[in-house]
C-alpha cells in the first residue's frame, strides 16, 4: 500500500483527501479515444475524453486508473483540448472491488447541462513494456512487448471507444485479439493498418468502474512488436548543482549509472561482428553507440569521465549563451561511451559543466533574495530515470532557503556541505525522485539570502590564514633557540 | 686592483647579502616551478591518470588508506589479489609512498580543501621533486656554494635521469625516495660536519622513512658505512665521525640486522666502536704497547666477524641474499635461473645512449666534479666521491638504478660547471705580466690570481672594488687592464687568470649555450620519451589532432561493469595491478612477483593446448582471460612478444611439458604465420590472440603489424573458451571459460557435435536453392 501511495504521490500535485465524490450520472462520454505511443522505456499515453454534462452544475470529473497503471505512471497531466493550463487533480480512493482508482478532476467552469467539454489525459507509463525474446544476438532485431487493458475504465456510460496502440515500426508481431467484445460492436474487435492497431470502436459501454463489468469484459491485450530504438534506463541519476557567486558559476555535475534494458546479448560480444555491422551501417538496433544531449547554451568546462578517467571520445558543440531571452539554443553533447553498450550492459559516467550563473539566476531587489533555476536533469533521450538525487549546494552563509519543485518528491533533506575555502559549510537541499521521464525536465526554484558579510567570509578567511603564516614565519626566524652562543658563526646560508 | 667589469662601490654589505638571499629565493622558486611544469607533459598531453602498472597498486592502497584509515591498512589483506591464496598487504609494502599521500589528503581534507585523492598521487611526485631539488641545493651547498647548490637544483630539477621516474602520474616510491636520498645524505654531512647528534638523528628519521618507503633503503644502508670506514682507513677518525655515525646508526637499530644488507653497517658500527676505544687506549698506553695491541686485537677482531657472519648466513640466521642483490654484481645471473627478474625490462643492463639520453651533458660534467672533489677532500668530498664511484657501477649494471646516479652526477657536475662560472665570472684581474718588470715576486701575485671558489663571488668582489684602488672601477677593457698594470708598475709576474672580458665572454655565452641545449634536451625527452601514461596511447589522426587510443581501459571498464564482482582475471602479470585497479576483479597473479610458481602456472596455462589448460583454468576458478594483442594496430608490447618468457618461465618449473624450443620454426625463428611450430600454433596464447583475426581482412591477406607475417586465413579454433569481448583496436581481448559440459562430453567433443548440427540444419537451405536453381 505504501508503495501505491508513492506511486499515487509521485504523479499527482496534490493527494489531498477525496473531495465530494461525483455521482455517476453527472456525466456521459461522448466518446473516448486512447492512444499509446509504444516506446521502450517510455510509453506515452494520450486519452481523450469527449464528455457531456448531465447535471447542472457538474464540476467534479471522475477518471479511473486501474491499479497496474498507476504504478507504471510516472507523470500524469489532464487539459481542456486547446488549453495549456493543466487542471488540478486529486485522488479519490477505489471503488470497491475493481482494483483500481478514481482520480477527480476539477473543472474549471462547471458545466451546464448538455455542456460539452474535451478533456485530454495525457500520461507518461515507464517500465511498461519488456524485451521478449529476453535475449537477442548481436544482429537481431530487437522486439518488445507491451501490455494493457483493453476498456478505458469510467464511472460513466461511454457511447463510443477506442484503442490505438502506435508502434514505430510497421513490424508488429502479434497482438491480442479479445474476446467477449460482440455486445459493444458488430465488426472486427481489433484491425490492424500500417504501425497502428486500432481496438474498437465498441459502442455503449456501460459505466464500467464496477466488479461485474470488470469481471467480464475487461482484459489485458498484449502487443508485440519490433522496437529499432535501445532501451535506455538510467538506474541513477545523482545530480549535484553548486552555486557559486564569487566565481558567478553554477556547475552542474550528473553521476549517470545507464543500463541497456533491452534484450539480453545472446552468448557474447564479438567485436568483429560490430566493426562488419558498422562498415556496413547496418547496426543492430538494440545496442547504444552513443548519446546525445542538449545542454544548456553557454556552457564552459564541460567534462566526461568515468571511474577509469577521463573518456576522449565526445564532442561538444557550445551554443552561445544570450540572456534575457527565451533561449531556444542548445549546446549538443555527443557521449561515446568506452564500449558500445549491448543489450543488459551497464555503463556509468559522470558529466558536468560550468554555466554562467547569470543564465539561471535573478536577483530581487525588492525582496534581497537571490532566486536560481536547476532544471532536475537533462534528458537523455528516450530514457527513464529509475532513482534521482538532486543536490543543490547554495553559497556558503545562505539564509531565508526556500524552493519551489516542479513536481513532489518522494523526500528532500536540508544538510550543510563544505567544500573549497568554507569555513562554515554551504547550506545544500536535496531532493529525491524515481522514474523521471522527458516530461520531468523541468526547473527547481530555490531562493536564498546571502549577506554582504557572508560573501566577504572567504577573501577574510584566506587573508586570515595567509597573514597568520606569514606572522610566523616572521617571528619564528627572529627566534633563537640556541643555548650556547658558539662564535663561529657560519657563513653559510 | 684592476676588475673586467665596473663593479659599483657604494653598495653595503647587509644589502649585497640581502640582495643575494632575495636572489636566490627567487631562483629556487623558479627552479621548483621549471621542476614541477617539466612533469606536467603527461597531464597536459593526456589527463590527470597514473602512469604505467606499478603506480596502479599504489593508488589503490592509497585509496584504502584514505578512505579507511591507516590502521585498517596496515591489517589489509586482499584476497582478489594472487587468487586464491591473497596477499597480506599491509606488511609486505613500503607504505612510505602511501602514508604520504595519505598525510597530504588528511591534511587537506582538514582545511577543506577537498582534493581528490587521484590528484594528490598523480601531482605526488612533481611536488616532491622541487623538494628533491632543495634538498640537492642544500647538499650541493654544503661542499661547495649556494651557487653551486643552485645549479645543482636546477640540473636534477629538469634532468631526465629523474623525470623518467617522477613525472605526474608516476606514483611509485621512487617519487618521494629520491628526495628521501638526498635529505638523508645532506643530514649526514652536516652531522658529519658539525658532529652533530641533532643531524645524525634526523638523518636516522629520514632513513626510517626511506626504508618505509622504497626497497633502496639499502643503497644508504650501505653507503653511509661505507662513507665512514673510507674516512677511518684514510686516518680521519675523529670525534665529529663517531657522533654522527652512533648517532645515526642507534636510530637505525639493530632490529634489521639480520639480513644480509645490514652487515655492512653493523660491522662498522662495531669498528667504530673499536677504533674510538683504540684512541682512548693509546692516549693512555706507550705506542710500542699500543701498536702490538691493535695489531693482534684486529687480526682477531677480522677473523671472529668474518666467520661469524659465515656460519650465521650458513645457519639461516641472517636471510641470504635476494636474486635481485646477486643480478647486480653478476648480469648474467637473473636470466640464467630467475627469468621472471630478466624479464623485467628495467633490470636490463644500461645501454650506453641511455646515459647521454638521461643525463646529456651533464655526463661529461661528472667525471670533471668528481676530480674537482679531490681538490680539497673534505669529508664530505669523500663522500661523493664513493657515491659517484658506487652508483656508477650501478647504474651500468641495471637501468632502473640510473635513478640512484642521476643525483651524484647533478651534484658534481654542478661543482664543475659552477666552478668554471665563477673562474671566468669573477671580475678580478690578475695583474698583467708586464716586460718592464719580470723580476716581480711571485708570490703576490698568485694569491691575488686564483680564482677562490668557496666565498660568495659578489661579495669578494665588492670587498674587492672597496678595497682596490678607484682605477678599477673604469678598468673594463683590456687595453685600461694594461694601462692601468704599466702605471702600478712593477707589481706583477707570470700569473694565472683571465684577462679581458672577450676572453671571459668566449667561455662564458658557450656554457650558456650548453645550459641552453641542456634545457632543450630535457625539454624534448620529457615530452615525448617519459610523458606516456602507457595506459593510454595516443596517435595522430590525418588532419593532425590527436587520437586517443583508450582499449586498454575501454575493457577493463567492460569487466568492472558487466562481469560479476567475484569474476577471477587471469592474464600475464604484467596487468595485474591494472586489473585490480581499474576492473576491480580479483587476479591470479600480479606484479608483486613474489610467488614464481603461481606465475609459472599462469605461463603454462597460457603455453600449453586448449585440454591441458583448460584442467588448470578450472581449478584456479578463472572465469575470464585476458591477454594484450597488437598485431591490429602495430603495438609491439603485446603478450604475443612477451610470449617467450611465459614459456622460460614455465619451463623453469616444468621442464618435462614445456620447452622453449618447441615454439621456434625448425629454423629457430620466432613465427607465427603458417610456418609456426606445432607448439605455438597449438598454444592457447596463440589462438586467443589470433581467434578470427584473419576473417576481418574479408578476402584481404590478414596481417600482424607487430612481426610483420601474413596470418592463415583459416583461423584457429576454440573449444573450452568463448570470446567475450575484445576492444576497439582488439589490443585487450577478454575471453570466459565455458562451464563443464551439463552432459559430461569434454567440450570439445560437445563442440564438435554442436556444429555437426549446425551443418545439417544448413543442408536442406543448399539444396533448395540448387533445385530453385
Amino acid at each position: 500500500m505504501l508503495r501505491l501511495w508513492n506511486a499515487i504521490a509521485c504523479v499527482l500535485l496534490s493527494a489531498a483527501v477525496p473531495a465530494l465524490s461525483a455521482s455517476s450520472q453527472s456525466f456521459e462520454n461522448s466518446a473516448i479515444v486512447r492512444t499509446v505511443d509504444l516506446g521502450g522505456s517510455l510509453v506515452h499515453v494520450t486519452t481523450t475524453f469527449a464528455v457531456k454534462a448531465l447535471e447542472a452544475d457538474a464540476s467534479v470529473y471522475t477518471i479511473t486508473l486501474p491499479e497496474d497503471e498507476i504504478f507504471n505512471t510516472s507523470w500524469l497531466e489532464v487539459k481542456v483540448k486547446g488549453k495549456q493550463q493543466p487542471l488540478t487533480v486529486t485522488y479519490s480512493g477505489a471503488p470497491a472491488g475493481s482494483n483500481s482508482h478514481n482520480l477527480d478532476v476539477s473543472l474549471e467552469t462547471p458545466l451546464e447541462v448538455g455542456g460539452t467539454i474535451n478533456l485530454v489525459l495525457e500520461t507518461v507509463q515507464t517500465h511498461a513494456t519488456w524485451p521478449w525474446p529476453q535475449q537477442a544476438g548481436q544482429n537481431d532485431d530487437q522486439s518488445l512487448k507491451y501490455q494493457t487493458s483493453l476498456f478505458v475504465l469510467s464511472p460513466y456510460k461511454t457511447n463510443v471507444q477506442r484503442t490505438k496502440l502506435k508502434s514505430s515500426s510497421p513490424r508488429i508481431l502479434s497482438y491480442t485479439t479479445p474476446e467477449k467484445v460482440d455486445d459493444f460492436t458488430l465488426e472486427s474487435p481489433v484491425t490492424k493498418s500500417g504501425a497502428t492497431v486500432t481496438y474498437g470502436p465498441y459502442n455503449n459501454v456501460p459505466s464500467s468502474t464496477n466488479k461485474a463489468f470488470i469481471e467480464k469484459y475487461q482484459q489485458h491485450i498484449v502487443l508485440h512488436y519490433v522496437y529499432e530504438y535501445p532501451v535506455i534506463e538510467v538506474l541513477d541519476l545523482k545530480r549535484t548543482a553548486e552555486i557559486s557567486h564569487w566565481g558567478a558559476n553554477l556547475n552542474i555535475q550528473d553521476d549517470i549509472v545507464l543500463h541497456n534494458a533491452g534484450p539480453k546479448l545472446k552468448g557474447h560480444f564479438s567485436r568483429l561482428e560490430h566493426q562488419t555491422q558498422s562498415f556496413y551501417n547496418r547496426g543492430g538496433s538494440h545496442l547504444i553507440p552513443r548519446l546525445t544531449v542538449h545542454l544548456p547554451a553557454g556552457i564552459r568546462n564541460a567534462y566526461y569521465y568515468d571511474l577509469n578517467g577521463n573518456v576522449s571520445t565526445s564532442h561538444l558543440r557550445v551554443a552561445p549563451s544570450v540572456r534575457n531571452q527565451k533561449n531556444t539554443q542548445h549546446s549538443v553533447m555527443e557521449l561515446q561511451p568506452r564500449y558500445p553498450i549491448m543489450g543488459g550492459w551497464n555503463y556509468s559516467y559522470t558529466l558536468g559543466w560550468d554555466a554562467p550563473l547569470g543564465d539561471s539566476a535573478s536577483y530581487d531587489a525588492k525582496t534581497g533574495k537571490y532566486i536560481v533555476s536547476v532544471p532536475v536533469m537533462t534528458e537523455i533521450p528516450g530514457s527513464v530515470v529509475d532513482r534521482a538525487e538532486i543536490q543543490i549546494i547554495l553559497p556558503e552563509g545562505a539564509t531565508d532557503v526556500d524552493y519551489v519543485a516542479p513536481f513532489p518528491s518522494l523526500s528532500n533533506e536540508l544538510s550543510t556541505h563544505v567544500t573549497y575555502l568554507d569555513t562554515l559549510g554551504r547550506p545544500s537541499i536535496t531532493f529525491k525522485y524515481k522514474n523521471l521521464t522527458n516530461k520531468h525536465t523541468k526547473p527547481i526554484y530555490v531562493s536564498y539570502r546571502v549577506p554582504l558579510s557572508v560573501h566577504l567570509r572567504k577573501p577574510m578567511a584566506v587573508a586570515t590564514v595567509l597573514l597568520s603564516l606569514f606572522t610566523f614565519a616572521m617571528v619564528a626566524r627572529r627566534v633563537d633557540l640556541t643555548i650556547h652562543k658558539t662564535k663561529t658563526v657560519s657563513k653559510k646560508m | 686592483m684592476p676588475t673586467a667589469y665596473p663593479l659599483p662601490t657604494n653598495v653595503s654589505p647587509a644589502t649585497v647579502a640581502n640582495t643575494a638571499s632575495l636572489l636566490r629565493i627567487v631562483a629556487f622558486g623558479l627552479i621548483s616551478a621549471a621542476a614541477i611544469a617539466s612533469r606536467l607533459f603527461a597531464v597536459i598531453n593526456f589527463e590527470s591518470i597514473i602512469h604505467e602498472f606499478d603506480p596502479w597498486f599504489n593508488y589503490r592502497a592509497t585509496r584504502v588508506l584514505a578512505a579507511k584509515g591507516f590502521y585498517e591498512f596496515w591489517n589489509w589483506f586482499d584476497p582478489t589479489a594472487w587468487y586464491p591464496l591473497g596477499r597480506v598487504v599491509g606488511g609486505t609494502i613500503y607504505p612510505g609512498l602511501m602514508a604520504t599521500s595519505g598525510v597530504i589528503y588528511n591534511f587537506l581534507h582538514y582545511f577543506n580543501l577537498p582534493v581528490d585523492i587521484r590528484n594528490i598521487c598523480v601531482l605526488l611526485a612533481p611536488g616532491f621533486s622541487a623538494l628533491t631539488a632543495w634538498a640537492t641545493y642544500m647538499f650541493t651547498a654544503e661542499l661547495k656554494d649556494p651557487s653551486a647548490g643552485l645549479l645543482a637544483a636546477a640540473f636534477i630539477g629538469i634532468v631526465p635521469g629523474y623525470i623518467s621516474r617522477s613525472v605526474a602520474g608516476s606514483y611509485d616510491n621512487e617519487a618521494i625516495a629520491i628526495f628521501l636520498l638526498m635529505f638523508t645524505f645532506y643530514c649526514w654531512i652536516k652531522a658529519l660536519k658539525l658532529g652533530s647528534a641533532f643531524f645524525g638523528t634526523l638523518a636516522a628519521v629520514f632513513y626510517f622513512y626511506m626504508v618505509a618507503a622504497w626497497g633502496g633503503y639499502a643503497f644508504i644502508t650501505n653507503m653511509i658505512p661505507v662513507h665512514a670506514l673510507v674516512l677511518l682507513l684514510m686516518g680521519r677518525f675523529s670525534g665529529r665521525l663517531y657522533v654522527a655515525y652512533s648517532s645515526w646508526f642507534r636510530f637505525v637499530g639493530f632490529q634489521p640486522v639480520r639480513t644480509s644488507e645490514h652487515m655492512g653497517a653493523l660491522g662498522v658500527f662495531g669498528l667504530l666502536q673499536i677504533v674510538a676505544f683504540a684512541s682512548l687506549v693509546r692516549s693512555h698506553v706507550s705506542s710500542k704497547q699500543f701498536q702490538n695491541l691493535l695489531a693482534i686485537s684486529v687480526v682477531t677482531m677480522g677473523v671472529l666477524g668474518a666467520g661469524a657472519f659465515v656460519v650465521m648466513t650458513y645457519k639461516g640466521w641472517i636471510a641470504p641474499w635476494t636474486g635481485r642483490f646477486y643480478s647486480l654484481w653478476d648480469t648474467g645471473y637473473a636470466k640464467k635461473y630467475i627469468p621472471i627478474i630478466a624479464s623485467v625490462s628495467e633490470h636490463q643492463p644500461t645501454a650506453w645512449p641511455s646515459f647521454f639520453m638521461d643525463l646529456q651533458m651533464l655526463i661529461f660534467l661528472f667525471p670533471a666534479g668528481v676530480v674537482m672533489c679531490f681538490r680539497d677532500l673534505r669529508d664530505e668530498h669523500v663522500f661523493v666521491i664513493i657515491y659517484a664511484v658506487v652508483a656508477s657501477y650501478f647504474a651500468g649494471v641495471m637501468v632502473r638504478l640510473m635513478l640512484t646516479l642521476t643525483p651524484v652526477v647533478c651534484v658534481s657536475a654542478a661543482v664543475a660547471f659552477s666552478t668554471l662560472l665563477d673562474t671566468y665570472i669573477d671580475p678580478t684581474e690578475p695583474e698583467a705580466t708586464t716586460t718592464e718588470a719580470p723580476t716581480a715576486a711571485p708570490t703576490t701575485t698568485t694569491t691575488t690570481a686564483t680564482a677562490t671558489p668557496d666565498s660568495k663571488k659578489i661579495k669578494k668582489a665588492v670587498a674587492a672594488a672597496q678595497a682596490g684602488n678607484s682605477a678599477s672601477s673604469i678598468a673594463s677593457s683590456t687595453f685600461n687592464d694594461i694601462v692601468s698594470a704599466t702605471t702600478r708598475k712593477g707589481k706583477s709576474s707570470k700569473s694565472k687568470g683571465i684577462w679581458g672580458a672577450d676572453a671571459r665572454l668566449a667561455v662564458l655565452l658557450n656554457a650558456i649555450g650548453m645550459l641552453a641545449f641542456f634545457v632543450f634536451h630535457c625539454t624534448w625527452v620529457t615530452s615525448n620519451a617519459y610523458s606516456s601514461p602507457s595506459v593510454v596511447l595516443a596517435s595522430t589522426n590525418s588532419d593532425g589532432s590527436q587520437h586517443i587510443i583508450d582499449d586498454y581501459r575501454e575493457a577493463y571498464y567492460w569487466l568492472r561493469q558487466n562481469t560479476p564482482q567475484d569474476a577471477v582475471v587471469m592474464s600475464w602479470w604484467d596487468y595485474g595491478y591494472q586489473i585490480a585497479g581499474m576492473a576491480d576483479r580479483p587476479t591470479l597473479v600480479d606484479n608483486n612477483t613474489w610467488n614464481n610458481t603461481h606465475i609459472a602456472t599462469v605461463g603454462k596455462a597460457m603455453s600449453s593446448p586448449e585440454e591441458i589448460a583448460y584442467p588448470i583454468l578450472r581449478k584456479h576458478d578463472v572465469d575470464y582471460v585476458l591477454i594484450i594483442f597488437g598485431g591490429l594496430l602495430g603495438y609491439s608490447g603485446d603478450d604475443i612478444n612477451k610470449f617467450l618468457w611465459m614459456v622460460r618461465i614455465a619451463q623453469g618449473v616444468w621442464p618435462d611439458e614445456i620447452q622453449e624450443p618447441n615454439y621456434f620454426t625448425p629454423t629457430g625463428e620466432y613465427r607465427v604465420d603458417d610456418r609456426a611450430s606445432d607448439a605455438m600454433k597449438n598454444s592457447l596464447m596463440y589462438k586467443m590472440s589470433y581467434y578470427r583475426f584473419a576473417e576481418l581482412y574479408g578476402n584481404q591477406n590478414a596481417v600482424d603489424r607487430v612481426r610483420n607475417q601474413a596470418i592463415p586465413k583459416v583461423g584457429p579454433t576454440l573449444d573450452y573458451l568463448d570470446e567475450a569481448f575484445t576492444s576497439e583496436n582488439w589490443i585487450v581481448r577478454i575471453y570466459q571459460v565455458r562451464k563443464e559440459d551439463p552432459l559430461g562430453r569434454d567440450l570439445k567433443s560437445a563442440n564438435a557435435f554442436e556444429q555437426g548440427k549446425k551443418k545439417k540444419r544448413s543442408k536442406p537451405v543448399s539444396k533448395r536453392r540448387v533445385i530453385v536453381n
